[in-house]
């Protein structure tokens, strides 16, 4: 059986026959900020969780007008399609791939395997920065049936509906608050949110290339742990990162229909006052 | 007491960057990050990780004949970030005693305005680093390397 909407992946031959098409922009999307600069895929673009993603104040993404700002800068127009790659696997890929989403744009893939993959092909890495012509772009208001927040997540775990933790063992446990090679801080109370089982980001990609795991694999995974399609799913990790990759893969790769990141994460629940954490 | 002089170069140069400059010169370092040693190669193990960071991260302080400490690292090249800042550190701190290296101030960075550029969770790396160096200096004052 393939993925339910294979469309929204292609692989690394694609991307390079595709690097001058003007209607296709191939965003690099990083956890390392200074790897798009070491070099990229020609024609490749750079955009940071953080700096470029993040509201400058609040916990929160930017705003509409900024995400205008920052694709029409880019040279996006509403129908472009958006190719997503990056390192880890194409965690802050799906990461930035989910953000274009909250705020509207549609026609978005990701490069299966990420820079890793690019670069055990062999495939080139330039240091050229591309430059295109500013665009008008027109987002649409957030799109929070992608997006849950703390009291829907509360409502979630009350309801008993299902919630997957995608972060570590040891930090679902609450053994470690943060992920094993981090640093130990960024929440007050360790352990999981009641009913959410645990699912580790890592077990939809394969490790030797970065790619997603089959369809039979990743429906065996998921469904093996009580995640089925017929419910509302919450997906959520430390600060929301991890858990967009297992976003991606629950909504397009098994084709979910309701699958939502919780952004706010551990860093958000583990640090609420009265909320409830099993351990 | 004042900053190791090139250690407060790098602050002072920092300090007064814009964004765009402090994320060149990062990436500078990173490129001028120098590859391991062969006979550290080899000796890996000997090395000492530092777990605050968010890349494997090892660390070796090499004892000098005149009692200074020139510091050895090993980061992977897909954590160019990493290597930038271990670099600044390696380009402040190289060739001094180890009681010079333990005289720095855990917070001697703040001046450089790294969040500018950086995420918090990697100045948490940074710091982690200086405090192994730190440890590998006082192993070395007390003969233990």
């Amino acid at each position: 059986m393939s993925y339910v909407h294979p469309e929204y992946l292609v692989d690394t031959e694609w991307v390079a026959a595709h690097s001058n098409d003007p209607d296709v922009r191939i965003i690099e999307s990083d956890e390392d900020p200074l790897l798009y600069a070491m070099g990229h895929i020609p024609g490749a673009v750079q955009v940071d969780w953080f700096s470029t993603l993040q509201h400058p104040l609040r916990r929160d993404f930017l705003t509409k007008e900024k995400f205008e700002e920052v694709a029409s800068n880019l040279g996006i127009n509403n129908a472009t399609t958006i190719v997503f790659y990056g390192d880890k696997s194409n965690w802050f890929a799906c990461y930035a791939l989910w953000i274009f989403q909250y705020f509207g744009h549609q026609n978005v893939r990701i490069m299966n395997g990420g820079r890793l993959k690019w670069e055990q092909e062999g495939r080139p890495f330039v240091k050229d920065v591309p430059t295109f012509e500013k665009t008008s772009y027109k987002a649409k208001d957030p799109d929070k049936s992608i997006r849950a927040f703390r009291e829907e997540v509360l409502e979630q775990s009350s309801s008993k509906k299902p919630l997957v933790d995608v972060r570590s063992p040891k930090e679902y446990s609450g053994e470690l608050i943060s992920m094993p090679n981090y640093p130990q801080e960024g929440a007050q109370r360790g352990g999981h949110i009641p009913g959410a089982v645990s699912i580790p980001w890592s077990q939809a990609v394969n490790e030797a290339d970065s790619t997603f795991k089959s369809s039979d694999d990743l429906r065996a995974l998921y469904e093996g742990k009580g995640i089925k399609s017929d419910s509302d799913v919450i997906a959520y990790c430390r600060i929301g990162e991890r858990s967009s990759l297992t976003w991606f893969v629950l909504k397009y790769l098994l084709g979910y229909p309701n699958v939502k990141n919780y952004d706010g994460s551990w860093t958000e629940w583990g640090n609420l006052v009265d909320a409830p954490i099993e351990k | 007491m004042p900053l190791p002089p090139n250690l407060q170069e790098i602050v002072d140069d920092f300090a007064t960057m814009t964004r765009e400059d402090k994320l060149e010169t990062l990436i500078a370092y990173a490129e001028s990050f120098p590859p391991l040693p062969d006979w550290l190669r080899e000796e890996r193990d000997k090395m000492e990780p530092v777990p605050e960071c968010m890349t494997p991260v090892r660390l070796f302080g090499e004892k000098l004949p005149d009692g200074g400490i020139k510091f050895h690292f090993d980061i992977p090249p897909q954590s160019p970030t990493v290597r930038g800042l271990a670099s600044i550190l390696a380009n402040g701190l190289n060739g001094l005693k180890p009681e010079e290296i333990l005289s720095v101030p855990a917070d001697f960075f703040l001046p450089m305005k790294l969040e500018d550029a950086i995420t918090h969770q990697r100045i948490n790396g940074f710091m982690g680093v200086l405090a192994h160096m730190k440890h590998a200096a006082l192993q070395s004052m007390e003969g233990k390397t």
